[in-house]
């Protein structure tokens, strides 16, 4: 039997996503892919305790291969990629390498980093190239509903920016403890 | 010696340190996680997106460099920079022992 499920989380959840992967596995359902906008698909399988994790390095998406194999060769089975994450999954049982495919704090923070670069600078360019000169030629020219538009997507901008810094702060500080 | 390398390996994480003590023979990343669990009797397993993480940005910064890849492995070797780096790493682990030595046996 088969499942599909709509999901959402935002780009600094994904240690809340390894956590809902490895709940639906030990209640036997086991991640097959993830497609489209955030459709989890899901198969039936026996239930076991199967940790994922997930790892964001745009380095190891072009070099496929060689990246692959590291992870295969410390234990890991990769699902796929899926919007620059790359999603790799171990039987918690498992006794061989570690339960975690980072070992440093150090190596956790870089991999937040490289999600900030790799996803929240684009947005940040889009912003300042396209979304604030709209709103300003709109507001300019008295095209109000394109004003309005990008305006709603400027607050939207705020919001979510706002949300990753207060994640990530909140991250960085439970490291220091 | 630029700052950066400054700032980033003295002092290093204790992965950089085993990469760099590993990598004075070539070697490729998991040939590491390998080694470093031998030698530290299983109390240190690196983990693959550390590695491979650490093992880009390390040839990024010059102190280990690419030799060759073999069944989609890439092997590594350490590099001139990477040995200075190295040694002034262990002067500064050697001046931590003594130091502790010294103060817990006079206080």
């Amino acid at each position: 039997m088969d499942k599909k499920a709509f999901k959402y989380f935002n780009i600094m959840q994904y240690r809340e996503e390894e956590e809902y992967l490895r709940s639906m596995h030990r209640s036997g359902w086991k991640l097959v892919r993830i497609s489209g906008l955030c459709i989890y698909h899901f198969e039936q399988c026996e239930p076991q305790d199967v940790i994922y994790k997930l790892d964001y390095n745009s380095d190891g998406i072009r070099h496929k291969d060689e990246y692959v194999r590291m992870f295969n060769d410390c234990g890991w089975e990769y699902v796929q990629d899926y919007v620059g994450y790359s999603y790799f999954r171990k039987a918690a049982d498992d006794s061989s390498g570690s339960d975690d495919i980072f070992c440093d704090d150090e190596s956790r923070l870089q991999m937040m980093s490289r999600v900030f670069k790799g996803r929240l600078l684009p947005l940040l360019l889009m912003l300042f190239i396209v979304i604030i000169p709209q709103l300003v030629f709109g507001i300019m020219r008295g095209r109000y509903v394109i004003a309005a538009i990008f305006a709603v997507i400027l607050i939207l901008y705020a919001v979510m920016f706002t949300w990753f810094s207060i994640d990530y702060r909140r991250y960085k500080n439970s490291l220091k403890k | 010696m630029d700052n950066h390398i400054k700032k980033v390996y003295m002092p290093m994480t204790e992965t950089a340190f085993y990469i760099l003590l590993c990598l004075k023979e070539p070697n490729h990343g998991y040939g590491i996680v390998q080694k470093v669990e031998q030698i530290t009797g299983g109390a240190i397993r690196l983990a693959p997106g550390t590695m491979y993480g650490s093992l880009s940005k390390m040839e990024k910064d010059g102190v280990i460099r690419f030799v060759r890849e073999e069944d989609k492995r890439k092997i590594y070797r350490i590099t001139e920079l990477g040995e200075v780096v190295l040694q002034v790493e262990l002067k500064r682990i050697e001046r931590l022992y003594k130091n502790a030595q010294e103060v817990m046996a006079h206080g």
